[in-house]
């Protein structure tokens, strides 16, 4: 057996966390529930990894099989990448029986015919996503399974969702073996990126919360009015003020969890106003760049106002992230009336 | 004299025997009359008992009566809620309901199967010089756009009808998906492999037979969208 195969898979337990490896490697299936009992779970991650690899070389492991418990990890940890969205788009109307077997055979097909030293492997996923791992190679050198892509993506759905590697080269027959997969025609990149995955599914598959007003059967939310009951000589002072706050708050976000995205970045070529008038900055649009970061943006951004930071409500560019289904944002001069016009893709 | 005398005994034994028989009558007629005296009583007191009964409840509606405005607001208020209870409930269960916003409507679409409710979509509509999709929770997976090019501007309830089957048959395929793949999971060999919409279900199950386990693939295919039948189905031997 190849020793590479069992270095990659020694390589693949260092980075799980201890307390998941037992769970991954029986999700994995390729070891006897015997050999796994023969592992001490409960030494150094070093020594783990070196008694699985042992097993993994006496079972004679090949390098499919090594891609299968990658992609597994990966599964459980699809935030440890950045996952970029694209859209593909397609003329006709037809309605399409999506076959997974046929998509499968057709991305294979496409991308080998186009470079012949790529590993490529499938796996379903519970939430019926399909993720593609592809370690990329040259002409003349075998596939790279350290620096892999991955490409998770939903039938019958517009959206790829792509976690591309060192090698963005290859990102255009990346896209090209997926639209010929897929019976699409074109695919763009949109201006979404985060590191959570699930997230950027909820923005684009309209998952997240957004309040719709309703009468049914929803109970109404009862609002939290606990402050009245507490210490009477406690006076709210600001309460109309707080309650505008919350109410506009509650209209641009919503109740439930937000979508995760670590940032929002603003290119900026607008003109720059001063006063008194700077003559020298009027002639040409002033460029800069904003870029907001946060572990959880859009939960930060709604706690602004209450936190009395920020006027409410909040400008439409920050607040506009999830419909928008965008986080990098380019804005130019105002021309138009309709104050959604200005922002450009 | 003697027959005189005995006459005249005769006469007063007679009228003694009337005397007695009229008093016997008298008696009789006393105590029929005490009879029904004691009846009239009875009645006269189960009457009063009712009278008083009744009475007393009119006078408890007396006290409400006797404000009002009370009881009229707050009964009329009762029916009204009632009333429109019926009235939503009555919408949930056609299936499509809506409320006015401030920019124009907002409609809910509840799906069911057989008697279990499922999934509730949401269409939020902006109304101006023409009709709008604001935002929405439909899956991307329903071609809401096409039905939204066909039929929104034009006849909103036929769009309403039309995607509310598509989202009633993609959710009742993907629940009888679900049951098939709970209910039976020891026949069927690994998973279900179905696609986004559902439309599309390929699996293989065991059939055995005196003794012979026989391995089937079955590929089940809903060409129509609207409909949670499938259109074909192939079955084989493998």
């Amino acid at each position: 057996m190849d020793e590479t195969v069992a270095e990659y898979i020694r390589r693949i337990i260092l980075k799980i966390p201890r307390d998941e490896i037992k769970t991954m490697l029986k999700k994995w299936g390729f070891l006897s529930e015997i050999q796994l009992q023969t592992v001490n779970f409960c030494q150094v991650k070093e020594n783990i990894s070196r008694d699985v690899a042992q097993l993994c070389e006496e079972n004679s492991a090949d390098i499919k099989q090594a891609a299968v418990l990658d992609i597994i990890y990966n599964q459980t940890h699809p935030n440890k990448r950045v996952w970029s969205v694209y859209q593909m788009n397609k003329a006709g109307e037809e309605m399409e029986f999506f076959d997974l077997r046929y998509f499968k055979n057709k991305f294979k097909r496409r991308l080998q015919s186009a470079l012949k030293n790529v590993t490529i492997n499938f796996k379903e996923h519970e939430d019926n996503a399909i993720w593609i791992r592809i370690a990329w190679g040259t002409p003349y050198k075998k596939p790279n399974q350290y620096k892999t892509s991955y490409v998770v993506y939903h039938s019958q759905t517009p959206y790829v969702f792509i976690s591309a590697s060192v090698f963005k080269s290859n990102l255009p027959l990346l896209c090209q073996a997926l639209i010929a997969a897929s019976n699409y025609h074109d695919i763009s990149e949109m201006e979404l990126r985060s590191h959570s995955l699930n997230s950027l599914k909820d923005i684009v598959f309209k998952r997240y919360s957004q309040n719709f007003q309703t009468y049914y059967p929803r109970p109404l939310q009862e609002r939290p009015v606990a402050q009245e009951s507490a210490d009477l000589r406690i006076i709210q002072e600001n309460r109309n003020e707080k309650e505008r706050i919350e109410r506009l708050n509650w209209e641009a976000f919503g109740d439930g969890p937000l979508p995760k995205i670590e940032f929002a970045q603003y290119k900026l070529e607008t003109m720059f106003k001063s006063n008194p008038k700077l003559d020298v900055l009027d002639k040409e649009p002033f460029r800069c760049l904003v870029k907001f970061s946060s572990p959880h943006l859009l939960e930060s951004l709604k706690s602004l106002a209450p936190a009395g930071m920020a006027d409410a409500p909040l400008s439409t560019l920050l607040t506009c992230i999830p419909q928008k289904a965008r986080n990098y944002f380019r804005i130019r001069e105002r021309t138009a009336l309709l104050p959604g016009s200005f922002v450009s893709p | 004299g003697v027959f005189a005398h005995l006459e005249m005994l005769e006469v007063q034994a007679h009228e003694a025997a009337v005397k007695q028989e009229e008093m016997e009558r008298q008696a009789e007629k006393l105590a029929r009359l005490k009879a029904r005296v004691q009846e009239l009583r009875l009645q006269r007191n189960e009457l009063r008992a009712k009278v008083d009964l009744q009475q007393n409840q009119q006078l408890g509606k007396g006290g409400i009566v006797s404000h009002p405005a009370q009881f009229t607001s707050e009964a009329i208020l009762e029916r009204k809620i009632k009333s429109i209870k019926a009235m939503l409930q009555l919408f949930y269960l056609t299936g499509i309901s809506g409320k006015l916003t401030k920019w124009g409507v907002c409609f809910c679409i509840s799906t069911a199967y057989e008697g279990t409710y499922l999934d509730l979509y949401y269409l939020d509509l902006v109304i101006k010089s023409e009709v709008q999709i604001r935002c929405h929770s439909i899956p991307i997976f329903i071609p809401l756009e096409q039905l939204a090019k066909k039929y929104l501007q034009t006849d909103i309830r036929r769009f309403l009808s039309v995607l509310s089957d598509h989202l009633n048959a993609y959710v009742r395929r993907r629940y009888q998906a679900d049951q098939l793949q709970e209910h039976f999971s020891d026949q069927i060999e690994g998973t279900l492999q179905r696609n986004s919409l559902c439309n599309l279900l390929v699996f293989t199950y065991n059939v055995s037979h005196k003794g012979k386990t026989f391995p089937f693939n079955a590929r089940l295919l809903y060409g129509d969208l609207c409909c949670s039948l499938p259109t074909e189905v192939i079955v084989s031997c493998t």
